[in-house]
């Protein structure tokens, strides 16, 4: 299926899914005017793309450095989706990127990850400024 | 002690867990669904833990944000008073400068009338010299002590009158240079402290060929600051100098006071010079502004002369300009200043 490319603006994240190579990331800040209008579109297309039958090996890259909590909550839904289809044989590994010395953004990703047993995640600090 | 804010969530999955146990035995059928009601409420409860803290993190950037904001808007503040200090300086620094051009101004001045009277008393003692060497020799004739009477009488009367003209300017600098320098306030003639003013910018006025013209009644007495006045009608007259004839042409300024009623001076300045853009002239008065930076304009002059009218006279100043029509000051302030604002 194509690719989902949505360009980041002030409130909302960049989205770059490709689903051709697996390979899906956001960055950026994520804080929405309204929730349900950026995300139902992100939702729905990884629904379809979980749903299909191949097993591409996939990395999600969470890039994000500033989110609201109906955010994180997306974050959370997105992480049990990528759990179940991990659960079932699809290799998926999670990287959640933090700024150096964001020690809160570290302890989040920590807590973010107790609930996945089969995704593969790992934490990954980067350069203040190298991401946005 | 120990507290827990999720206390009654940990309560609860606890009790469903036992109720899970009792379920399994009483009904075999439903223990896996009850399972995954447990195991869904257990990750609704881990999930409002991490709401929790990503709702915490928010909230402490943000007030980490509004710390900052309140950080910085004070070293605004601080930057602009700091700004305002050292404008204020720079103003005083500019008025003490003009002070120093006034007491140049007057040394001038008085150099042509006691230069006079030297030379006045250097011949009188020639001719005086002159008339003991011929009563010595015993050869003095009535014509040469006619002679002397008559040199004697001009030189004296010379002498006479520069050496009043030099006190007078002197009494007359000297109440101008107080007044500025004290700011005082006291009641004093208009026409009278008008014309010391211009008598102190004659070394300025006189080789530049201006006329200035004063036309203002002799009778008008202020209650107000004289040496704020001399202040104003200095630097609009320099400012005058400076912009309205760069082409060396010998100019016209003119100074005419009426009372517009009983309590109110109606002051204008007035020059027949080049003019001004409109875009210059409603930017006169700001601090700063000059067409002539790097020429020895510091934008200061006209700057101040409004702080001096509105501030210390308690009036209005306005000018009117035009390229090519010459530009008219009009200050408007009371005859006795106010006590306060």
């Amino acid at each position: 299926m194509d690719s989902l490319n949505i360009p980041g603006t002030g409130r909302t994240p960049t989205v770059a899914f490709d689903f051709a190579t697996g390979h899906l990331r956001m960055s950026g800040e994520s804080y929405p005017d309204d929730v349900a209008t950026f995300f139902g579109p992100v939702f729905t297309a990884l629904r379809a793309y979980l749903a299909e039958s191949v097993l591409i090996p996939i990395q999600f890259d969470m890039e994000l450095l500033y989110f609201n909590s109906s955010s994180a909550k997306v974050l959370m839904n997105i992480f049990q989706m990528l759990e179940s289809v991990a659960r079932v044989g699809r290799p998926v590994s999670v990287i959640w990127c933090y700024e150096d010395s964001d020690e809160s953004m570290r302890e989040l990703g920590e807590d973010f990850s107790e609930d996945l047993h089969h995704v593969a995640f790992s934490l990954r600090n980067v350069p203040v400024g190298s991401i946005g | 002690m120990n507290f827990n804010l999720f206390a009654a969530e940990e309560q609860a999955i606890e009790k469903a867990r036992k109720l899970g146990e009792a379920l399994a035995v009483a009904a075999p059928d439903c223990a896996a669904d009850f399972e995954e009601l447990v195991e869904a409420f257990q990750r609704s409860t881990r999930e409002q833990r991490r709401l929790v803290r990503v709702s915490d993190r928010l909230q402490a950037q943000l007030g980490a944000a509004n710390q900052e904001l309140e950080r910085r808007r004070q070293e605004a503040e601080t930057a602009l008073a700091h700004l305002r200090e050292a404008q204020e300086a720079i103003i005083q620094a500019e008025k003490l400068a003009s002070l120093g051009a006034l007491v140049a101004g007057v040394a001038h001045e008085i150099n042509t009338p006691v230069g006079i009277a030297v030379s006045c008393a250097s011949h009188l003692a020639d001719a005086t010299r002159e008339l003991r060497r011929l009563s010595d020799d015993g050869t003095i004739s009535r014509g040469d002590f006619a002679r002397y009477l008559a040199t004697a009488g001009d030189t004296a009367t010379l002498i006479l009158t520069n050496c009043q003209r030099a006190a007078q300017l002197i009494t007359g600098f000297k109440q101008v240079a107080v007044d500025r320098a004290s700011a005082e306030r006291r009641r004093f003639n208009l026409s009278k402290t008008l014309q010391e003013t211009l008598a102190s910018l004659q070394p300025k006025l006189r080789p530049s060929g201006h006329t200035v013209t004063v036309l203002c009644p002799a009778d008008v007495e202020l209650d107000s600051f004289p040496g704020v006045l001399s202040q104003i009608l200095a630097n609009l007259v320099m400012n005058a100098l400076t912009h309205a004839f760069p082409d060396g042409r010998a100019g016209r300024l003119t100074l005419a006071v009426e009372l517009s009623d009983v309590n109110m001076v109606r002051l204008s300045f007035a020059d027949d010079g080049v003019g001004m853009s409109e875009d210059n002239r409603l930017r006169v008065f700001e601090p700063f502004f000059t067409t002539r930076r790097g020429h020895g304009g510091t934008g200061l002059g006209l700057h101040i002369v409004h702080n001096l009218v509105v501030g210390a006279l308690k009036g209005s100043i306005t000018v009117d300009s035009a390229i090519g029509t010459g530009t008219r000051f009009v200050l408007l302030f009371p005859r006795q200043t106010p006590e306060r604002d």
